[in-house]
């Protein structure tokens, strides 16, 4: 709305096409790379749910479509400036301000400039659950034991009216190690975020591991944990304990989060 | 629209978006001084990624909007909004509810695509209806909202559809009553003129060719994404800077009263921001912890008004009807959800 007025003051006599006309088309088409990057490269699944990747593709669709006409138009005004076509020049009249163009860089600037990491331990800031709400897709849950993730197991332990039944069972589960200062010094825990949509709802859940030489392990480090359930204590709840055999480094997996 | 006008809502729209960038960093700094023995730099990766986050998953909605607007700006002339509506106003109100069906948008999209309609001739009271109603009374929120709850909890998904369009239309018929155009838009959004294109003045709308249309449609979005981008990049901000900075469990703390509980989440889907076809998995989240009721007003109320609805709607609307915007959508969740409380058994 800016912009219908400014043109009154400043536009008038400018016969070839603004700086900011340029900044503008430059952040539509470098929106529509950036969302294309975050395609190709896979750095989406850490910021949405990797079900709602298609919004992505739109988005360069859309932003791409958007710059390629804002280009479009700045080009032909520049052919027609060129010309002495005094009745054709520049006449987009959209002055998008400086601060507003500014503001639509913070998200092409903090997705550039910062390295793209997925949420971690250290954005867990103590609020981590054990406990999961069942929901109606537990489709994971006919398949073999041994291939279940730290949200499928928690969603079992949720759903059991005895926890004892796990008792022994086998696990093979990968996550981040968390640990905060009440846990035993034997226990940490194997830690997943869950996001539904996009990192905004993510929800830090953890099993807790007891593994004794877990002093070597950094916090965030990514683990894969094997083992066996036994049911104890933990932080003052009931909860089938996975006593690890083996406590194995792996690399970051490619979708960060587990998706209810 | 005098120069002395058209500079103080410039002046006034400049400050109140620096003002808030201003508090986005100075949350920002918080956080960073409350995170527990955590360095700036981890800080400004996990709000970074929080940003980004409900950027990516909402920018792609934004842009349909404003697609979805560009599209009418080109093709839909005045004679057929008039006409598709029925004549009786509180039917037509009606209509406004449910237009969301034939304008599939999220609260980022809604308010380009009212805009618009407003400048095409759509009732003030159908218009408004459209813009509470529409977030949700879409398909995608419809399957959302469903996949989310139609098994767990039919009841908040049936809730919360019966709820928006009671809520919606009232307001409608409140503005119905009470207000005309010019008492109630920002100057430049009733003039023939707006977002910024004086091609839009000069044609006095007769259809346009395919392609034409269809290039003016892409110019008016691309205007339309900086025009409206900003409320959502300042919305994000905030959210992710709040996100980042107060803990859930202190939110949740607040949580199972009937009254106390129906405040947070309102409170909640205020400062969160999320895009109301998705906002149903987040409620999720609490749906062992927070009364029934509660999650209802948070997805009837979510989608009507938040922060970056409420920044967009500064753009539209004179600061009056912003505030009613705000505060009627909200006291009626509010005591909707008192009520179903302590009347109802889920």
């Amino acid at each position: 709305m800016q912009a219908a007025h400014s043109h009154d003051h400043e536009h008038e006599h400018t016969p070839s096409a603004p700086a900011q006309a340029w900044v503008k088309t430059g952040l539509l088409l470098g929106l529509a790379l950036y969302f294309l990057y975050n395609i190709v490269s896979g750095n989406l699944t850490n910021y949405i749910n990797i079900r709602f990747s298609w919004l992505a593709y739109i988005a360069v669709a859309i932003f791409g479509a958007l710059g390629a006409v804002s280009a479009y138009d700045l080009l032909r005004a520049r052919r027609a400036e060129q010309a002495h076509d005094d009745h054709d020049h520049y006449h987009n009249h959209d002055h998008v301000s400086w601060p507003v163009l500014f503001i639509t860089a913070i998200p092409l600037l903090l997705g550039t400039l910062i390295p793209s990491q997925p949420l971690g331990a250290s954005a867990i800031d103590g609020n981590i659950s054990t406990n999961v709400v069942a929901v109606s897709s537990m489709s994971t849950l006919g398949s073999d034991p041994l291939q279940w993730n730290v949200l499928d197991w928690l969603r079992a332990f949720n759903k059991s009216t005895n926890l004892a039944e796990f008792n022994n069972q086998p696990a093979d589960v990968i996550g981040f190690v968390y640990r905060e200062p009440d846990f035993a010094e034997d226990t940490f825990m194997v830690a997943r975020f869950t996001i539904s949509c996009c990192v905004a709802d993510a929800n830090a859940i953890g099993l807790p591991v007891v593994w004794p030489d877990n002093v070597a392990l950094d916090d965030s480090q990514w683990v894969r944990v094997s083992g066996t359930f036994t049911l104890g204590a933990f932080r003052g709840q009931q909860i089938p304990l996975l006593v690890a055999t083996a406590v194995e480094i792996v690399e970051q997996p490619k979708h960060p989060y587990l998706y209810p | 629209m005098q120069a002395t006008t058209s500079l103080d809502v410039k002046r006034y729209g400049a400050r109140l978006v620096w003002t808030l960038l201003g508090l986005a960093f100075t949350g920002l700094v918080f956080a960073a001084a409350l995170g527990t023995g955590q360095d700036a730099v981890t800080i400004l990766s996990i709000f970074s990624t929080r940003f980004l986050g409900i950027f990516i998953e909402a920018a792609p909605f934004l842009l349909l909007g404003t697609l979805a607007s560009g599209v009418i700006e080109a093709f839909v002339t005045q004679a057929d909004v008039v006409r598709w509506l029925p004549r009786n106003p509180v039917l037509a109100t009606l209509g406004g509810t449910f237009m969301g069906f034939a304008f599939p948008v999220c609260e980022c999209g809604v308010v380009p695509v009212a805009r618009r309609l407003f400048t095409k001739g759509l009732p003030m009271s159908v218009g408004v209806a459209f813009l509470m109603a529409a977030p949700v009374m879409n398909p995608v929120v419809l399957v959302s909202t469903y996949i989310a709850f139609g098994t767990i909890s039919p009841a908040i998904f049936v809730g919360r559809f019966v709820l928006t369009a009671l809520i919606a239309t009232a307001i409608g018929l409140v503005f119905a009553l009470a207000a005309r155009p010019q008492d109630v838009l920002r100057p430049q959004n009733f003039a023939p003129v707006m977002g910024g294109s004086a091609e839009a003045a000069s044609t006095p709308a007769p259809r346009r060719a395919l392609l034409p249309g269809l290039i003016f449609a892409l110019k008016t979005a691309g205007d339309e994404f900086f025009e409206m981008g900003r409320y959502l990049i300042i919305g994000s901000l905030l959210a992710a800077a709040m996100q980042t900075l107060v803990s859930q469990e202190v939110l949740l703390a607040l949580g199972r009263g009937p009254v106390v509980s129906v405040l947070v989440m309102q409170m909640l889907a205020f400062l969160l921001s999320v895009c109301s076809t998705v906002d149903a998995f987040l409620a999720l989240a609490f749906v062992g912890t927070f009364t029934t009721g509660s999650l209802i007003s948070f997805l009837t109320f979510g989608p009507m008004v938040d922060i970056k609805s409420t920044l967009m709607f500064a753009g539209v609307f004179n600061r009056r009807t912003v505030a009613y915007l705000v505060v009627l959508p909200f006291l009626m969740a509010l005591f909707a959800g008192i009520w179903m409380n302590l009347n109802l058994s889920f």
